[in-house]
């Protein structure tokens, strides 16, 4: 038996390290069994909290399932789909008909390998209590959607999982269940993903705006959060932008989506923000797609893909970004194209801008953000003058000409002029004598302090704030508090109206005396 | 049909040098009418291929038409129904026109100073088409007019690459100069008469009094100088109402949190 057993614990491990850790953790402190489940055990445990999550009117249980999704997804077969949804549905239904229709038919017992593995599953199987009654639909989509997220891994069955996909949307909006609205969030994931794998995706679209607007009308924040976001990817996809912003300024965002969607939403209104110019709204959102993702190690793509954007949008509002996000272990060798760009805008050199763009020219255009780092060029000019205008109180236009690599030195006269009027730099040109000519530093103690330290605050306030937010309140539980404040305020009134009693002893007393 | 013929009318006069845009303007109208009748204006759904090609370049000789008019809502019509045919009917074979429209619209954007909208319409055209002189023209005009490189954008009003062009290259001079001039408001104290004249490419002193006329700037026509009026000493103010604000925003939040 061990023998047995030794091989999936090890690719458990594997899958751990690259997958959800923090939640295999907690599902382990729930039920610790020696070695990790095999993958129907974990199917038939979700159902089992599926099953209590529609029970109980939670959604929590639900999301917990769903949670374990993204380790799952890798280990799931044919064969384990099978096992799953015999072990699961005890008689024989129609539902179990057209799930199992689905799947390949059981090839003939001489696969012995897998037929091991899924004997060795089926002794600890008692564990979970088998269901008498036919499951709840809640289970059927589930299968439904791990059917989908299997078929998607290999391009020989996205025709397949596109089918069932629809089958699946068409079956969801009829049941209309709101206990389903967890898992029917994923399965909209599930049918863009499709899509996008046979890259139709742009025909998606009208089906996903007529489901967004029947979600918003059935208060069905889930899907409608996931809605959004597949609507606005494939917007930004096909870099229709204005179609995007105009989906933004139409919708409003559902406030109890979860952080996922949250993380998503707020990437796609960074990107849509900084095409249009609006870097400092840009950044914002980026930042709260940073806080609001997963960490750094269970979604690098998306952590590197936030960064980079970051990174672009930091440096068109002026900034330079921190050293230290160049060397974190996950971002180092992603962001190195970055760095050098950085490098570039910071010393104000257009040559080097020009080279090292033109070196990685591919990479950008393959993260989408040629156009925005083009647009830098007049930062790494004004980056330029503004050194210059602090290491010199006095320098002929001819000389900034040379050391900005400008064309002309009548180009000169008008960038600088321009950078003056913006602000950047403090000075004035003697046109005459064909010089520029800066005025001292600020004192740095003027009313834009306080205004960097109100958005700090404001930002540490919005921080707290949220995550007061994100929290999570157990039904009842203030009911408790409730009974004890009921307690003493009858005790109160108790003690107050012996107090009066009392008084009025008193009086009575004081009548007699 | 009718449709064709007045189709093939219009092409006719337009293509006629020079061409007879009343004539034009008169036939727009009529096909307008019968693309209309035929659900061709607005197309949904699955249309025949030849029927739409014809339809865009209608409304393509339209939307010239109406920048040699100088009608400029006229082609922001035409350019947004032209969209449609861009974006959703992609299959059809590209039309030769579509990169000058497209860079004239840029253009119009540009002379507006809608920089934003500028963006995102550069943004949703595909990476192959910024090579084009039609769009790589307003691109440059962009980066310079962004850089503050004015002379370059002066200098590439002859290289204009379609006729079309130059009707708003010459609304766009106008947005320079007053970006021009409000840069040397600030940036100098005075300026000899000659040397803004320059500055601003006006050719004659006349066309400079004017201009400085408009902008209030002091002239003084015996020492040949302009003097720009400084805007005063920036007032040191404490901004009161706002730190009163911020501060009882904090006190409030602080309560929540206590």
């Amino acid at each position: 038996m061990p023998d047995i057993e030794m091989k999936p614990a090890k690719k458990d491990e594997k899958d751990k390290k690259d997958d959800k850790k923090s939640d295999k953790k907690d599902e382990k402190k729930e039920e610790p069994p020696k070695p990790p489940p095999t993958p129907v055990q974990e199917i038939k445990y979700n159902v089992v909290l599926i099953e209590r999550g529609v029970a109980t009117l939670e959604p929590r249980f639900t999301n917990r399932a769903m949670r374990t999704q993204t380790a799952l997804r890798k280990r799931l077969d044919d064969v384990v789909l099978r096992n799953a949804i015999d072990e699961v549905f005890v008689k024989d239904t129609p539902t179990k008909q057209s799930l199992l229709s689905w799947l390949p038919e059981p090839p003939p017992p001489t696969e012995a390998m897998e037929v091991d593995s899924a004997a060795a599953a089926a002794p600890p199987a008692p564990k979970v209590p088998v269901p008498t009654a036919e499951p709840v639909p809640e289970v059927d989509m589930y299968f439904r959607l791990l059917m989908m997220h299997h078929f998607e891994t290999s391009p020989s069955t996205y025709g397949k999982a596109l089918d069932l996909a629809h089958q699946t949307v068409e079956k969801m909006q009829a049941l209309n269940r709101r206990s389903m609205d967890p898992i029917a969030a994923k399965v909209w994931y599930a049918l863009e993903r499709a899509y996008e794998l046979g890259s139709e995706l742009a025909d998606a679209r009208p089906l996903f705006l007529a489901a967004q607007r029947t979600a918003s009308l059935r208060h069905d924040d889930e899907t409608q959060a996931s809605l959004i976001n597949r609507l606005l990817r494939s917007y930004i996809h096909d870099s229709l932008y204005d179609q995007a912003d105009k989906l933004v300024s139409k919708t409003t965002f559902p406030a109890s989506a979860g952080n996922p969607q949250f993380a998503r939403y707020h990437y796609y209104l960074g990107r849509i923000k900084a095409v249009q110019l609006n870097y400092s709204a840009a950044h914002a959102n980026l930042q709260q797609a940073i806080r609001r993702a997963p960490g750094a190690t269970l979604a690098p793509g998306f952590y590197q893909a936030v960064h980079k954007l970051f990174v672009v949008v930091e440096l068109l509002m002026g900034d330079i970004p921190d050293r230290g996000l160049f060397r974190h272990p996950v971002l180092g060798k992603a962001l190195v194209a970055y760095f050098d760009i950085v490098k570039a805008v910071r010393t104000g050199s257009l040559s080097q801008f020009q080279t090292t763009l033109a070196n990685h020219a591919p990479q950008f255009e393959a993260d989408r953000t040629f156009t925005l780092i083009v647009r830098l060029r007049q930062n790494v000019i004004k980056t330029g003058i503004r050194r210059l205008s602090l290491s010199y109180s006095r320098i002929s236009l001819r000389d900034i000409c040379v050391k900005l690599h400008l064309d002309s030195e009548e180009d000169a006269e008008y960038i600088v002029g321009k950078a003056i009027r913006d602000g950047v730099i403090d000075g004035k040109i003697v046109h005459e004598r064909g010089w520029m000519e800066c005025g001292g530093l600020k004192g740095g103690y003027g009313p834009e302090v306080g205004e960097v330290f109100s958005r700090r605050i404001g930002y540490c306030l919005e921080l707290h704030n949220q995550s007061v937010k994100a929290m999570r309140y157990p039904l009842n539980a203030h009911r408790k508090e409730l009974a004890a404040a009921e307690g003493a305020r009858e005790r109160e009134k108790e003690l107050a109206k012996e107090i009066q009693d009392g008084d009025h002893d008193d009086e009575e007393m004081g009548g007699e005396f | 049909m009718s449709l064709k013929g007045q189709y093939a009318d219009l092409k006719a006069s337009f293509a006629a040098q020079p061409p007879d845009l009343a004539k034009c303007g008169r036939l727009l109208t009529q096909l307008k009418l019968g693309l209309i009748q035929a659900g061709l204006l607005l197309p949904q759904g699955d249309l025949n291929a030849a029927d739409l090609v014809v339809a865009r370049e209608i409304l393509e000789i339209g939307a010239f038409w109406s920048i040699r008019t100088q009608d400029v809502p006229s082609f922001d019509r035409y350019f947004s129904q032209l969209q449609t045919f861009y974006t959703d009917y992609a299959t059809l074979p590209p039309s030769q026109h579509e990169y000058p429209i497209r860079g004239l619209h840029l253009i119009r954007l540009l002379t507006q100073n809608r920089i934003a909208d500028f963006h995102t319409a550069l943004e949703s055209l595909p990476a192959a088409a910024v090579e084009s002189p039609f769009i790589a023209h307003p691109v440059n005009l962009e980066r310079w007019l962004m850089e503050g490189s004015y002379a370059k954008v002066w200098g590439a009003r002859a290289e204009a690459p379609a006729a079309e062009y130059g009707y708003f290259v010459d609304s766009l001079m106008g947005t320079i100069r007053n970006e021009i001039a409000s840069c040397e408001e600030t940036a100098y104290e005075s300026l000899p008469l000659k040397d803004a004249a320059t500055l601003l490419f006006f050719t004659s002193q006349s066309e400079l009094l004017v201009f400085a006329q408009q902008r209030g700037w002091e002239v003084n026509l015996t020492a040949g100088t302009i003097t720009f009026a400084k805007k005063g000493e920036e007032t040191m103010d404490i901004p009161k109402e706002r730190i009163i604000a911020a501060s009882l925003l904090y006190a409030r939040e602080l309560e929540q949190i206590v």
